[in-house]
């Protein structure tokens, strides 16, 4: 739309075709661009595309020559309705109803979502808890919420001290507020760096496609607050792990303004944009596996906040039945055995092997995965003595030939619909021939080994953290 | 009497914004220079350029094409000659 906006205001008439669900996003983004009438055309998700743009034609002529309307002569200044730091006095029962409002949202919802909630109970937000919950952090109240470090941001570079615009309606925010966020979700003062360091990340929420966010405490810290990095550590249960994450999506709902089939079109949602918050077990890393936080560039003994924020092809997990890792392991006895090919053979073998044949059947991609400490040990065991030597390994397994790669979807994006070059060979994508090997994943580096859980061996496994180029680690100390 | 409580606002703050009007429309079509700027959705795409380049003969076509999610802009000397952007179906 800032491209849009861009050509209206040096004189270009546009028209933009768009579906009618996107309607209210592109109305909004239209507005926060400054061209609030832009015109705009509907397509269809369902006519074939001849008989479609038969439909409409007319109206896009139409747009381009149809003189402006007042309305779409005015210059003017949009003034947001209320940014008032008190936003409800009155009664605990009265906050309590006003804080659990909701507002019906028309197609493609048609159904009731909460004005301020993740759409559970949240804690009001009182001056008095507020002010509680500051203490969790040395940054003042009233400062805005910045960058604590120069990174690539969304929209481009970003410096240190640059506010943080929240998605997607780029609105900025006060320490103050997250930590008003941050009560409503239920944590703890303690919690409250580790939630501005999800804030800095401008709790992004994807639009159309996406798994949700899913985030992760590396360092000190996550043992400091009680973080479960045991048995069930993404799961319920943990305060410290399921209020953190709890506030993505509340700040994504207040700070960002984030609302279901208004802005924030992911068609089904999913179970991960609760969000979930787990800890990295460093203790259990085995010698010469970096922690999460060095893979970030940070020291051992430095607290970070990796942030996940656009899951892209779900979570696949629990491959292995009940005793059936441990038979492979001890005896060579089982189904992954007899994959693999070392029946009566024991340990300690690559595991991994049974599972890469099915991480790229439905999508390209790296891979972020899960593992219980021991099953990190028998990769150590193994031979991988660092988590690079996994990724490697991972990254090579990860080709396949040309003819299976074009079978993806995202690849028509990814490779401009096979118009530019391969980047390895350096040659035409239609050039290759179909045998040509293709890294289904982009880099041995977006890979990504998060060591937790408890003694049943057991490992999920997610998309790569690394999307769009975005640094996923977010410094916590800097928010003590 | 019910104990009163402050509440503080968890809502982000939204900037002002300057609203423009927008450009003027054209007079007429043909002889127009004329961008089809194109992310996505090749199904309707392709007819959409099949169409307009049938039914409009006397338009100077300018493609700006992209399977990506975003459009590829006009360069600083196309801004100068283009009369219109048609922009679908991603923006």
């Amino acid at each position: 739309m800032p491209y849009l906006a861009k050509l209206e205001k040096a004189g270009i008439p546009t028209v933009l075709i768009d579906f009618e669900d996107q309607a209210n996003m592109v109305q909004q983004t239209a507005l926060r661009s400054g061209i609030p009438h832009i015109r705009y055309v509907h397509a269809s998700r369902i006519l074939p595309g001849p008989q479609d743009v038969d439909t409409w034609m007319d109206r896009i002529m139409d747009a381009l020559v149809v003189p402006l309307t007042d309305k779409e002569k005015e210059i003017g200044t949009w003034v947001p309705t209320s940014d008032d730091r008190l936003i409800f006095e009155g009664t605990m029962d009265g906050a309590e109803k006003f804080f659990h409002q909701t507002e019906y949202v028309p197609h493609p919802v048609n159904a009731p979502i909460a004005r301020y909630t993740d759409g559970l109970p949240v804690r009001v937000p009182t001056e008095e808890r507020v002010a509680e919950m500051l203490k969790g952090t040395s940054h003042k109240p009233d400062e805005i919420v910045t960058y604590q470090s120069d990174r690539r941001g969304w929209n481009g570079p970003v410096k240190k001290g640059d506010p943080v615009l929240f998605h997607p309606m780029n609105w900025t925010a006060t320490v103050e507020k997250v930590a008003a966020c941050a009560v409503m979700a239920g944590c703890q003062p303690e919690h409250l760096p580790a939630v501005l360091a999800i804030a800095e990340s401008t709790c992004y929420i994807a639009s159309t496609h996406t798994f949700g966010q899913w985030l992760c405490v590396s360092g000190p810290y996550a043992k400091e607050v009680g973080m479960n990095s045991g048995c069930g550590m993404l799961g319920p249960g943990n305060i410290a792990n399921s209020t953190i994450g709890r506030t993505y999506e509340i700040m994504a709902r207040n700070l960002g303004g984030a609302i279901p089939g208004i802005n924030r079109m992911t068609s089904l949602g999913s179970p991960f944009e609760g969000s979930r918050c787990c800890a990295e077990n460093s203790d259990a890393l085995p010698s010469g596996w970096k922690g999460i936080n060095e893979e970030g560039g940070y020291r051992r003994d430095e607290s970070v906040m990796l942030v996940h924020p656009h899951v892209n092809d779900g979570i696949r997990g629990v491959q292995f039945s009940p005793g059936g890792y441990r038979a492979f392991q001890k005896s060579g006895h089982g189904g992954i055995a007899r994959k693999l090919g070392v029946k009566g053979k024991p340990g300690p073998h690559n595991w991994l092997e049974f599972l890469v044949p099915e991480f790229w059947i439905g999508r390209e991609g790296a891979k972020t995965i899960i593992m219980n400490p021991e099953m990190a040990r028998h990769l150590y065991e193994y031979g991988f003595k660092t988590k690079e030597a996994v990724y490697e390994w991972l990254y090579k397994q990860s080709f396949i030939p040309l003819k299976d790669y074009r079978n993806y979807s995202w690849v028509d994006l990814h490779t401009n619909g096979w118009l530019g070059i391969e980047p390895i060979s350096g040659k035409h994508w239609k050039e290759l021939p179909d045998d040509y090997m293709v890294p289904a994943a982009e880099d041995p580096f977006a890979f990504c080994i998060v060591v937790g859980g408890g003694d049943e061996e057991v490992s999920h496994q997610l998309s790569s953290h690394h999307h769009l180029g975005i640094n996923p680690y977010y410094s916590i100390d800097a928010w003590r | 009497m019910a104990e009163k409580v402050r509440c503080i606002s968890p809502v982000g703050i939204a900037d002002v914004v300057k609203t423009f009007p927008l450009a003027p429309r054209l007079d007429k079509i043909d002889g127009k220079n004329i961008c089809i700027s194109i992310c996505g959705e090749p199904d309707i795409t392709i007819a959409l350029e099949k169409k307009l380049k049938n039914d409009y003969t006397n338009v100077n076509w300018l493609l700006k094409k992209t399977y990506s999610l975003y459009p590829i802009g006009l360069t600083d000397e196309e801004m100068k000659t283009t009369d219109a952007v048609i922009q679908g179906v991603l923006w």
